[in-house]
């Protein structure tokens, strides 16, 4: 089943065009890796799939509703915005916890949040209220055991390493469910030895059923884990494919230069 | 006259000054915030406007302002100040103070919401939050955070401040001093105040160190 359509998009900084018409498609429970040299666009690219820059042109489609439309002018409610906010989930390349707040309310904060914007009514809505708020504690625990830092809930971000941070970070991310989690270069702020650990927590996310974007400069994690890679030059997708196809054989004399280079 | 009687009768003028100190605080503090989202708006007009205001806020003398608040109601509106109530002079001194303090603390929080990384506000952005979320719930926590000390600095000088509320003739512990410094031909009223005004300055800072503390239970990187 399809549950991402990416047309035509296109994205210009000032002078620069960054974007010059991305068209792909994903499946649900596909894993996608997005490789290219600095540059490229996929990082703009992966930043308009979330919602933190808008496109110039083109349509993003997730599952069968159109969450952004270049051509419409339609000026969006706040709750559309956080509905087709809370649909995309984001790994920044630089993890952007929040210092202020243990590692356990970095996962629940925003739940909470959201949850707290529904006032109850009577008894019984409060009392549900409160067995919400015990799920979202218990799933945050859930996530960090996933993770592996269940023993660190309660200290704050700064005492943990980099690689711990992101793993936080991705645990973050899943804590809203989203339909796609996209990762923007996870492991380039680690150092080489840190690499690993986040490597395999992403590992052992794929699952068959989750839908992950990776946009990554680590080509054998790519090469293992993905089910299809899209290389990109100059804000097109130069080559799309299998990992075999893409990392095997590659067609375009970009590409085949690129991988070189890399290896 | 025993030293110890000065001390008692500055005392009486302390109330005031504390009362002015809290009170300008209490208007300042949000007032400055309100007045730092107007100079960082992108609507240009207003970011001049608010810039306009903190720039002669902070390029001319307090006292002066004050002079100005006390005398306003008279010089645009013609009201005789008789008419504006018992407590005319000490509502125009702590709208005096608060609008001269809060031009002050706009630029402290200015200079702490431009030290946040945009990633902050992406993060939240990601997850959902809204606006008014983002900035009460991740950003201004964190501000606050980064700015106490400054904030500090600006609180003490703020007692020591409350001393030109004598310019207009409100009476607090200056004037007190003052008085007595006349009555009794002596310099020790003075002496007196300034232990006074050290003490009180040392119980802020004392207070501030606490709240600083209870701030730093993480740290920033």
């Amino acid at each position: 089943m399809q549950i991402l359509n990416v047309s035509g998009l296109r994205k210009s900084f000032k002078e620069q065009e960054v974007l010059r018409g991305i068209d792909f498609t994903l499946q649900r429970g596909e894993i996608l890796s997005i490789i290219g040299s600095s540059g490229s666009g996929k990082t703009t690219l992966l930043r308009c799939l979330n919602f933190l820059e808008t496109p110039d042109a083109g349509t993003i489609t997730i599952g069968d509703r159109v969450a952004f439309d270049a051509a419409d002018t339609r000026k969006l409610t706040a709750k559309e915005k956080r509905a087709r906010q809370l649909q995309m989930g984001l790994v920044f390349q630089s993890f952007n916890l929040f210092p202020h707040f243990t590692v356990k309310k970095n996962l629940t904060i925003a739940s909470e949040l959201r949850l707290k914007e529904e006032k109850p009514q009577n008894g019984a809505e409060k009392a549900t209220k409160k067995a919400q708020l015990e799920a979202i504690d218990r799933k945050a625990e859930e996530l960090l055991s996933k993770v592996g830092l269940a023993d660190k809930a309660n200290d704050y971000p700064y005492a943990l390493s980099g690689g711990q941070q992101q793993r936080v970070a991705i645990a973050r991310a899943l804590m809203l469910d989203p339909e796609i989690l996209c990762f923007d270069e996870p492991t380039s702020a680690l150092d080489p030895e840190l690499t690993g650990e986040v490597l395999r927590v992403i590992r052992s996310l794929c699952d068959g059923e989750r839908t992950m974007i990776i946009v990554t400069h680590e080509m054998e994690f790519a090469r293992q884990i993905s089910h299809r890679v899209i290389y990109m030059a100059d804000g097109v997708i130069e080559e799309e494919g299998t990992p075999e196809e893409v990392f095997g054989n590659p067609k375009s004399p970009k590409t085949r230069a690129f991988l070189s280079v890399k290896d | 006259m025993s030293f110890f009687q000065i001390l008692l009768q500055l005392c009486e003028g302390l109330g005031y000054s504390v009362m002015i100190f809290l009170l300008t605080l209490v208007f300042s503090l949000p007032l400055g915030l309100l007045i730092c989202f107007g100079r960082m708006t992108k609507i240009k007009p207003v970011s001049w406007l608010f810039r306009i205001y903190i720039s002669i806020m902070r390029g001319t003398p307090l006292m002066l302002q004050l002079f100005v608040v006390y005398f306003c109601p008279y010089y645009l509106f013609r009201i005789p100040l008789r008419n504006m109530g018992d407590n005319w002079m000490f509502v125009s001194v702590i709208i005096g103070f608060a609008l001269n303090y809060a031009a002050y603390f706009a630029e402290i929080y200015r200079s702490g919401i431009a030290s946040m990384s945009e990633g902050q506000y992406e993060a939240a952005r990601v997850l959902g939050m809204n606006k008014r979320q983002t900035f009460f719930i991740i950003i201004l926590p964190q501000v606050i955070r980064r700015i106490l000390p400054s904030l500090t600095n600006e609180v003490i000088t703020l007692v020591k401040d409350t001393s030109l509320a004598f310019a207009i003739g409100q009476i607090e512990m200056f004037t007190m001093a003052k008085r007595l410094a006349s009555s009794e031909v002596s310099m020790l009223p003075y002496v007196g105040a300034a232990m006074i005004y050290y003490v009180f300055n040392l119980i802020v800072a004392t207070a501030m160190a606490k709240v600083e503390k209870r701030f730093s239970n993480y740290v920033i990187k």
